[in-house]
């Protein structure tokens, strides 16, 4: 099973002694497959062991996150076997270029995650106001239709529709406000908006490690400036979410 | 108590993230995956987990934002 790319250049020795004594999923030994200046790292596994749960994951992220202290990687998606030594050589040798292209993008940077979170009821109240302080017509919007089940219905669609639109202009307006602030740092950034009713944005930041404290501070200021939302920043992370490419 | 709210769903989000990444993210190996999915009990917390929440609740007190992991 192959845990992640590497970048080894010639410190062949640095890694060697650092993967003396760690243990992968099942306890399996830790070992490395090169190719020119880089490397798989990798260790034999039972496949009946390999499964999906949380303790193994747990493990198969530890490994990842130790040698990303130490050199530039690519994370590999658990799960991801090979049958032989000289079949990864041979993956190695194929997919040369994009594994270099992917480590140079990558290259002493770290990933971060975002998750802002907001208290539904009580955003959905304080947008529905404004809302409603601005287009006072929006409060009776149906009133010319007879039938008051079905006025009842239409004016209820017609008020969760008018909802979502002020909800993804709040959230794109919280979104501009963070790409602007984060503009200083240059960080590749993607954004997913309103993932469940209560977390409006998950974004991944790809940033110099250097910049870190930076990032955490202008997070600091965003939550100050959104009093209702919750941050949660998490990182550092391998880059998991920036390695964008297929094996062949 | 908020503020313990926070930190139980911080918890929840960390291990999240975890087997988001791990799981759903990362380089693709195409035709050479092999994996059987058991349950995931996302309530589990780890020793490193549980030092995080520590360091999660100094950071609250700080009035800085969450920084887990």
């Amino acid at each position: 099973m192959i845990y992640s790319i590497l970048s080894s250049g010639e410190r062949t020795e640095k890694l060697n002694s650092l993967l003396v004594g760690m243990k992968g999923i099942a306890g399996a030994d830790i070992n490395i497959v090169f190719f020119e200046n880089i490397s798989a790292i990798v260790c034999d596994i039972n496949r009946i062991k390999l499964v999906a749960d949380q303790s193994n994951a747990i493990a198969y992220a530890g490994v990842i996150e130790t040698l990303a202290h130490h050199f530039t990687l690519l994370p590999v998606r658990f799960g991801s076997v090979m049958e032989s030594d000289a079949a990864i050589i041979h993956m190695l040798k194929k997919n040369y270029n994009d594994i270099q292209q992917n480590l140079l993008k990558v290259e002493n940077k770290y990933e971060f995650g975002l998750k802002i979170f907001c208290e539904p009821e009580k955003l959905k109240a304080e947008l529905t106001a404004k809302s409603d302080a601005n287009a006072k017509t929006s409060t009776s919007p149906a009133t010319e239709i007879n039938n008051s089940v079905y006025r009842d219905w239409v004016n209820k669609k017609l008020k969760e529709h008018r909802f979502e639109e002020l909800l993804v202009t709040y959230v794109d307006s919280v979104i501009s406000k963070i790409k602007g602030d984060l503009d200083q740092l240059k960080a590749i950034n993607k954004f997913k908006k309103i993932v469940t009713t209560s977390m409006i944005i998950d974004a991944v930041f790809l940033l110099d490690k250097e910049r870190k404290d930076l990032l955490v501070e202008t997070v600091g200021e965003l939550q100050n400036q959104h009093a209702g939302l919750t941050f949660v920043l998490t990182g550092p992370w391998p880059p998991y979410n920036f390695v964008d490419f297929t094996v062949k | 108590m908020m503020h313990d709210h926070v930190i139980d769903r911080s918890k929840d989000i960390t291990i999240l993230e975890v087997l988001d990444r791990v799981l759903n993210k990362g380089v693709i190996l195409t035709g050479d995956i092999v994996i059987s999915v058991a349950d995931i009990d996302l309530v589990y917390v780890g020793v490193k987990l549980m030092l995080s929440s520590v360091e999660t609740m100094e950071q609250i007190r700080s009035g800085n934002p969450i920084v887990e992991k």
